[in-house]
C-alpha cells in the first residue's frame, strides 16, 4: 500500500498565500472569515493610498515569511501578515504618498514580521498570543524613527478626504460618505461605529458601520460582544464624569471592543464568566488608557492599542496561574476562529472528549459482576485511595454467597479467574499471603496477593486480594487484555472475597488511586443491557465486558494511504466519488473528499469508532458520512441504541443558528441528537452482514426541526454501502473493493 | 383430633441410640409441598399420579450452571438437550432463559422449530439424520455435528444439490481416562479418525467447519474427565488453525453433568458425591484458558446439559393402592406410579417420601408399580412408615428423561403441571384418554365386527 500522507506542494503553496493575504485582514479581529476580510480591504481603501500602503505591508509580510520559509500554516491564518497591516496603515495614513514611503513601509513590515516571530519566541512559551504588541513596537520605532526622514511629508489628505473619494467613487460615494457623517445618528451609536473604524485608523462612520456589519457576519457572539465591550466604557465613562465623545477618547475606543471580544468569546469559550469578565476588564482597560495616555504624551506617541494588549495579556496570563480546570471559564484550546464554533465545539468535547487518548482500560474480570463499593465508597475508598473499586458476584436475591457464607467457597466470585484489564508488563506480584478466614482481615498485609500491571508510563493497574498461589505471571512478563493473571481470592484486608481495582499513576504496592475511566462495559438492567464509553461504573451497578464484532471493527478500519472509491446511486449530480485516508503529522487521521474539498477528522480506537470535526463543505457525501457514522462501538447487541451529540455548527442550518448564536453563551435552546442502531446480524459465529440505521436529529426544544436518516451495510470486506435518506430522495454510495491501492 | 392411623403390630429389631454408619437415623422426611403447593391439592385437583415442574426449579438451576461457567469464561452459550424433557412449556423455559437447542432427530428438530427457535440457534446432533432432516437443517443454517463418513456423504450430496454451505461441527471421541469410554458416536481422536473427516471437510467447498463437539459420556462423575477432554479439543483447535488458519468458532462440551440422584449400587448418596456445576465449569474453562489459543480468537463454549438442569425440578405425585406382606416377611407398598412412567427407577435410587406426616416407624419395604408385570419395582428396599391405601407419596429429581421416556403401557399417561414463579399451576400436558390411544388405531374391515 502506498502511503500519500499530505504534503504541500507548489499548488498548495499559492493558496496558502492568498489565504494569509485575507486572513491578514480579518485578523484584526481574529477572524479568518473571508466576507469580513474583503469588508476590511474595502474600509481599508476609503482613503486609497492608505489602503494601497497597507496592502503592500501585507503582501511584503507574507511574501518575505515564506521565503525564510517560516511555518506556513501560521503565516496562512494572517498572525503575521494583520500587524504589519497596521503598521503599514498607520504610517500610511500620518504621511503623504510618496516612493521613499512605500520603502519605509517595506522595511517596517520586514521589521514588524521580526518582532511577531521574536514575540511569538518570547510569549507564545507561555501559551500567550501576543496579539497586536508587534504592531505597537513597529509603529513607535517608525513613527520616531521617521521624524528625522525629511523626504517624507506628513499627509494632509485626512482633510481632504472628500477629494479622495470623489476620485475613487465620484459624486455618488462622496454622497453616501456625507449622508452617513451627517445622519441623526444617536451619539452613542456614533462614537461606537467611529471607534470600531479607528481600529483602521479611520474617524468616520460609514468605515464603522461596514465593519460592524462585517463583524455581525463574522460573529453574532463578537458583534454583541463589541456593543457590550464599548457600552461597558460608555458608562464608565459617565460615571467619572469624563466625555467619551472627545477625539482622544474616541481615538482609542476600539480597546474596549477589542478586549471585549478577545476575553468574552476569542481566546475564552464564551460563557456567563467570561463576560463578566469583560465587565471587569474594560473599566480596567479605560484607566490604562487614560494613564497610559498622560505618560505617552511626554514621548508624543500616541497609545493605539497598548491597553488592550496590556490587559488582556494579562489576564490570559493571570488565568493560566489557576490551580485547578475551570470548564465555566475555560480557554480555548484549539482555535477555530470563531466564538461560536469554539463555544459549540467545546460544550460537544465536554460531553465527548474527556476520554480522548486515554488508555483502554477494560474491566479486570469475566463475566458479570457488580461493584460493592465504587468511587468514594463509604469503607475504604477514601482520600487517596478514592478513585478504587471493588467488585463481587451476586446471585438473583443479590446475595454473594450460597448455604450460610461461613466458608470462601460459598463466595461466587472466589477462586473465578482475574484478567488482564489491558495489555501491559506485570510490573509487581504477591502471591504468598493466606487467604483470610470469612470475616476476618489482614491488616498487616492490607492489600494481600496483588499484581501490578504496567500499560504506560502513566498508567498502571492493580488487582488485590487475590487467592494464595493463584497469580499465574511473573514479574516483566508481558499480558495482554483477557489473559488469566489470577484468581479472586480473600488476603489482606478482605473479610469476604472481593476483587479491588484501582488505576495508578505509580508502580507500587500502596500508589494512590488515579481517576480514569473504564473505555468499555455493559452495564446490565432489569431487561436490557446499556453499552457504556469511559465511564466510572457505579457502586450496585452491574457491569460486564463488552464483546468486538470483527466485522464492525474491519468496517471501520481505515488505513492511511486508502482510497476508498464509492459507486453513488440515486438522485446525484455525481457517479463516483473518492475518499482519500490521510494521517496529519500530529498523528490525526481524516477522511479527505477532493470533489467537495472536505476532511473529516475521525478516531478508531479499540472498541469506538467517533468523528472529532468535520471541515469543509455542509451537505456532502462526506459531511453525511460525518453526521451518519458519527459513533459508533464496535460490538454487536441486538437493538441496542448508542446516542451522541452533534456539534451544532456541524449539523444545524446557519440560518437557525444565526439568531441563537447571540444567546448561545447562556442558554442553549437547540440541539443536535444523533443515534445509532444496531439492527441487524446474519449470523452469530461467521457474520457476514450487519445492518445499521443512525439519524441525525435537530430540536429546538425538544421539538424535531429536521431530521436526517443514514443507512449502513457492512459485509466481510468492510463497508458495503451507506445511504443518505432525505425526504425526497435517496442516495447510495456503493463501496468498489477492487484496485483500492492507487 | 383427626383419628389415628391402624397400625398393625409388627416385631422389629431395636436399633435405639445406635446411629447408621453416618451418624443418622434413617428417618424419612414427608414432603407436604412442591413449591409451597400443597401436594394434597396438586393430587385432588389433578389426580394421581400426576407429575409435577417446577418453573422456579428450572429458572434457579439454570442459572446457577449458567452462571458457573459466565464469570470463568467470555463467552458461554446453553443448548437445551430436548431428549432429556421436551414437553413445550420445559423447553420454552429454555428458550426464555437464552438457551438454544440441541435436538437429535428429525421429529425434535421439527419441535425446536415450531417452539421458535431460529435455525441458526438449533444444534443438530446424532447419528439418526435423514436425507430430508439434512436438507431443512442446511436450509435453516442449522449447526450440523457430524456423527459418521456417512453422514458426511449425505451432506456432500446435498450441499451440492441446493449450492448452499453446510455449517459444521464434528462430534470427537476420545480418552479421557474414564470407564465407559464412549466411542460409539462421532470420530475418535485417539486413531486419527477425527483427523481424517477433518481433513476431508476443510478442503470441500460446501462445508464451513465452525465448532468440535464432544460427548464424553452420562452422568460423569469426575470433572476433571470434562478437563482433559477440553484441553484435547482446544489442542485440535489449535492443529487446525495451525495446518489450515482456520479459527474454530466454539466447542461443544455436549452434556454429561450428573444430576443429584443416587445410582444404583452407589455407596453414597448422589446429593454428597456428584460434582457442582462450578467443579465441572473449573475444571473445563481452566483447560481453555491454559490452551494454546489466542484470547482474541477464543471459541464460544456450548454445554448440551440436559439432566443436571431439569431433573430436581420435576416431581412424581402418586398414591398408595395397597399395602402387603411377602411370604418372606417383608413388607410390600404398591403405589399407582410404575416403571411405565418412571422410567428411570431402572438405574436410580429414588427419593421417595409420603406426603403427609407419618409415624415415625419404619420398616424395610419393597416398593411396587401398578403393573401387571414382575419387574415393576420402583425401590427394591427403603426404610418406609406405613402409607395407608389412598396415602399420597411423592417421588423427587424425576424431571429428566420420565416425561420423554416414559411408556404408555397397560395404563394411559398422566397430566403434567407446571407450577409458575408465582405458585399458580398450569397443565402444560395433558393426561391420555381412550379416545387418544384409539385415535391412530386403524382396523381393517374384515376386522371391525366381533361376535362373542
Amino acid at each position: 500500500m502506498t502511503f500519500t500522507i499530505a504534503h504541500h506542494i507548489k499548488s498548495d503553496n499559492i493558496k496558502l498565500f492568498s489565504t494569509s493575504l485575507f486572513n491578514s485582514y480579518s485578523q484584526i479581529f481574529f477572524s479568518t472569515y473571508k466576507p469580513f476580510a474583503i469588508l476590511i480591504f474595502l474600509v481599508s481603501f476609503i482613503d486609497f493610498y492608505t489602503g494601497t500602503i497597507g496592502f503592500i505591508a501585507v503582501c511584503v509580510t507574507s511574501s518575505v515569511a515564506f521565503i525564510l520559509n517560516l511555518d506556513k500554516v501560521t503565516v496562512s491564518k494572517g498572525l503575521y501578515g494583520f500587524n504589519a497591516l497596521l503598521v503599514g496603515l498607520g504610517l500610511g495614513m500620518y504621511y503623504s504618498f510618496s516612493w521613499p514611503l512605500v520603502f519605509i513601509v517595506i522595511f517596517a513590515s520586514i521589521l514588524t514580521l521580526f518582532i511577531s516571530v521574536s514575540m511569538q519566541g518570547i510569549i507564545g512559551k507561555y501559551n500567550i498570543p501576543f496579539l497586536s504588541i508587534p504592531f505597537l513596537l513597529g509603529i513607535w520605532i517608525f513613527t520616531i524613527a521617521t521624524k528625522h526622514f525629511d523626504a517624507l511629508g506628513i499627509s494632509e489628505r485626512g482633510i481632504y478626504t472628500m477629494n479622495e473619494l470623489y476620485v475613487i467613487g465620484g459624486h455618488s460615494l462622496v454622497k453616501v460618505y456625507e449622508y452617513f457623517n451627517s445622519a441623526q445618528i444617536p451619539p452613542f451609536l456614533k462614537i461606537y461605529f467611529i471607534s470600531l473604524s479607528a481600529i483602521l485608523f479611520q474617524y468616520n462612520v460609514l468605515a464603522g458601520l461596514i465593519l460592524s456589519i462585517g463583524l455581525l457576519l463574522f460573529s453574532r457572539i463578537a458583534f454583541s460582544l463589541s456593543l457590550i465591550g464599548f457600552y461597558i466604557a460608555f458608562t464608565f465613562y459617565k460615571s467619572i464624569n469624563a466625555d467619551i465623545t472627545l477625539i482622544e477618547y474616541s481615538y482609542i475606543g476600539f480597546n474596549y471592543i477589542l478586549t471585549a471580544i478577545a476575553v468574552g468569546g476569542f481566546f475564552l469559550i464564551p460563557s456567563p464568566r467570561s463576560y463578566l469578565s469583560v465587565g471587569i476588564l474594560v473599566p480596567l482597560v479605560a484607566i490604562f488608557s487614560i494613564s497610559l495616555s498622560t505618560i505617552f504624551l511626554h514621548f508624543n506617541l500616541a497609545i493605539y492599542s497598548l491597553p488592550f494588549n496590556a490587559l488582556v495579556l494579562m489576564f490570559l496570563y493571570v488565568l493560566k496561574y489557576r490551580v485547578s480546570y475551570s470548564p465555566n471559564l475555560a480557554e480555548v484550546y484549539y482555535q477555530y476562529n470563531s466564538p461560536e464554533i469554539n463555544l459549540y465545539t467545546f460544550i460537544n468535547s465536554q460531553k465527548r472528549y474527556q476520554f480522548l487518548n486515554l488508555t483502554p482500560i477494560k474491566l479486570p474480570f469475566i463475566g458479570t459482576w457488580k461493584v460493592s463499593q465504587g468511587h468514594n465508597g463509604k469503607y475504604t475508598h477514601q482520600n487517596n485511595y478514592r478513585f478504587a473499586w471493588d467488585f463481587v458476584i451476586t446471585d438473583d436475591d443479590d446475595k454473594q454467597f450460597k448455604s450460610n457464607g461461613d466458608n470462601l467457597e460459598d463466595y461466587y466470585c472466589y477462586n473465578k479467574p482475574v484478567i488482564a484489564c489491558e495489555k501491559g508488563v506485570i510490573e509487581e506480584v504477591v502471591d504468598y499471603i493466606e487467604d483470610n478466614w470469612v470475616g476476618e482481615v489482614n491488616l498487616e498485609n492490607n492489600w494481600g496477593n496483588t499484581v501490578i500491571i504496567k500499560h504506560n508510563n502513566y498508567v498502571y493497574s492493580k488487582v488485590s486480594h487475590l487467592k494464595k498461589d493463584s497469580v499465574t505471571v511473573k514479574k516483566g512478563d508481558i499480558v495482554s487484555f483477557g489473559q488469566v493473571i489470577g484468581k479472586c481470592g480473600n488476603s489482606g484486608r478482605s473479610p469476604y472475597p472481593h476483587l479491588h481495582f484501582q488505576l495508578q499513576s505509580h508502580p507500587y504496592i500502596g500508589s494512590q488511586t488515579l481517576e480514569h475511566p473504564i473505555s468499555n462495559f455493559l452495564i446490565h438492567r432489569d431487561v436490557e443491557c446499556v453499552p457504556v464509553n469511559y465511564q466510572n461504573p457505579k457502586q450496585d451497578e452491574l457491569i460486564s465486558n463488552t464483546e468486538t464484532n470483527k466485522l464492525i471493527d474491519k468496517a471501520f478500519h481505515f488505513v492511511p494511504g486508502q482510497v476508498l472509491k464509492f459507486n453513488v446511486q440515486g438522485n446525484s449530480k455525481f457517479t463516483k466519488l473518492v475518499w482519500n485516508v490521510n494521517i496529519t503529522p500530529t498523528n490525526e487521521t481524516y477522511l479527505k473528499c477532493k470533489l467537495s474539498n472536505s476532511k473529516a477528522y475521525y478516531v478508531s480506537a479499540d472498541n469506538l469508532f467517533y468523528f472529532t470535526h468535520f471541515d469543509g463543505k455542509k451537505g456532502s457525501a462526506l459531511h453525511h458520512f460525518y453526521l451518519g457514522v458519527f459513533k459508533v462501538q464496535k460490538s454487536f447487541y441486538t437493538q441496542h441504541y448508542l446516542n451522541d451529540d452533534i456539534p451544532l455548527h456541524q449539523c444545524f442550518p446557519k440560518e437557525y443558528l444565526w439568531f441563537h448564536d447571540f444567546i448561545s453563551p447562556f442558554i442553549r435552546l437547540v440541539k443536535s441528537q444523533y443515534k445509532l442502531e444496531y439492527k441487524n446480524i446474519d449470523d452469530i459465529f461467521s457474520p457476514s452482514k450487519i445492518e445499521l440505521e443512525s439519524s441525525a436529529t435537530n430540536l429546538f426544544i425538544n421539538k424535531e426541526l429536521n431530521k436526517n436518516n443514514y443507512s449502513i451495510n457492512i459485509n466481510q470486506h468492510g463497508i458495503e454501502d451507506f445511504t443518505i435518506k432525505q425526504a425526497n430522495k435517496h442516495i447510495t454510495l456503493k463501496r468498489i473493493y477492487n484496485n483500492e491501492t492507487l | 383430633m383427626e383419628k389415628l392411623t391402624y397400625e398393625k403390630p409388627i416385631i422389629n429389631k431395636i436399633s435405639a441410640g445406635v446411629p447408621d454408619k453416618f451418624g443418622m437415623g434413617s428417618t424419612i422426611q414427608p414432603i407436604t409441598h412442591i413449591d409451597e403447593v400443597p401436594v394434597k391439592e396438586l393430587a385432588k385437583q389433578y389426580g394421581s399420579p400426576v407429575y409435577v415442574l417446577s418453573e422456579k426449579t428450572i429458572r434457579k438451576t439454570y442459572q446457577k450452571a449458567i452462571n458457573a461457567f459466565k464469570t470463568r469464561y467470555q463467552k458461554v452459550q446453553f443448548a437445551w438437550s430436548y431428549k432429556t424433557n421436551y414437553l413445550n412449556a420445559v423447553c420454552n423455559i429454555f428458550h426464555q432463559e437464552g438457551s438454544w437447542a440441541e435436538v437429535v432427530s428429525g421429529f425434535e428438530y421439527q419441535k425446536a422449530i415450531s417452539n421458535g427457535v431460529p435455525g441458526n440457534k438449533i444444534i443438530f446432533n446424532g447419528p439418526d439424520k435423514s436425507k430430508d432432516d439434512l436438507i431443512t437443517a442446511i436450509t435453516n443454517e442449522s449447526l450440523i455435528h457430524i456423527d459418521h463418513q456417512d453422514e458426511f456423504y449425505d451432506i456432500q450430496a446435498i450441499t451440492k444439490e441446493l449450492n448452499k454451505k453446510a455449517k459444521v461441527a464434528i462430534r470427537v471421541n476420545m480418552d479421557t481416562g474414564i470407564y465407559p469410554k464412549w466411542v460409539r458416536f462421532g470420530f475418535n481422536l485417539e486413531n486419527g479418525e477425527a483427523w481424517a473427516i477433518l481433513n476431508k471437510i476443510m478442503i470441500d467447498d460446501g462445508f464451513e467447519l465452525i465448532g468440535l463437539h464432544t460427548h464424553i459420556g452420562t452422568y460423569i462423575m469426575d470433572a476433571n474427565a470434562y478437563g482433559i477432554a477440553a484441553t484435547k479439543l482446544a489442542q485440535l483447535a489449535v492443529r487446525i488453525d495451525h495446518k489450515y488458519n482456520h479459527h474454530i468458532k466454539y466447542i461443544d462440551m455436549g452434556g454429561g453433568f450428573a444430576s443429584k440422584n443416587t445410582l444404583k449400587g452407589a455407596y453414597l448418596p448422589g446429593s454428597d458425591t456428584c460434582p457442582t456445576f462450578d467443579d465441572y465449569a473449573e475444571a473445563i474453562t481452566n483447560a481453555l484458558h491454559q490452551s494454546d489459543i489466542k484470547y482474541d480468537q477464543m471459541p464460544m463454549l456450548i454445554l448440551e446439559t440436559g439432566r443436571a438442569l431439569i431433573d430436581d425440578a420435576g416431581s412424581l405425585i402418586g398414591s398408595a393402592l395397597a399395602n402387603k406382606r411377602l411370604p418372606d416377611g417383608r413388607r410390600s407398598l404398591i403405589i399407582n406410579i410404575g416403571v411405565n412412567m418412571l422410567f428411570t427407577s431402572f438405574w436410580y435410587e429414588h427419593l421417595i417420601a409420603p406426603a403427609q406426616i407419618t409415624s415415625s416407624y419404619t420398616e424395610d419395604t419393597i416398593i411396587y408399580g401398578p403393573l401387571c408385570m414382575n419387574i415393576d419395582v420402583i425401590r427394591e428396599a427403603i426404610k418406609f412408615p406405613v402409607i395407608e391405601k389412598g396415602g399420597l407419596v411423592v417421588i423427587s429429581r424425576i424431571g429428566a428423561y420420565n416425561m420423554t421416556q416414559w411408556m404408555q403401557f397397560i395404563t394411559f399417561r398422566p397430566k403434567i403441571v407446571l407450577i409458575d414463579m408465582e405458585g399458580k399451576t398450569h397443565v402444560v400436558r395433558e393426561n391420555e384418554d381412550h379416545n387418544t390411544m384409539n385415535a391412530l388405531d386403524r382396523v381393517p374391515e374384515h376386522l371391525k365386527e366381533i361376535i362373542l
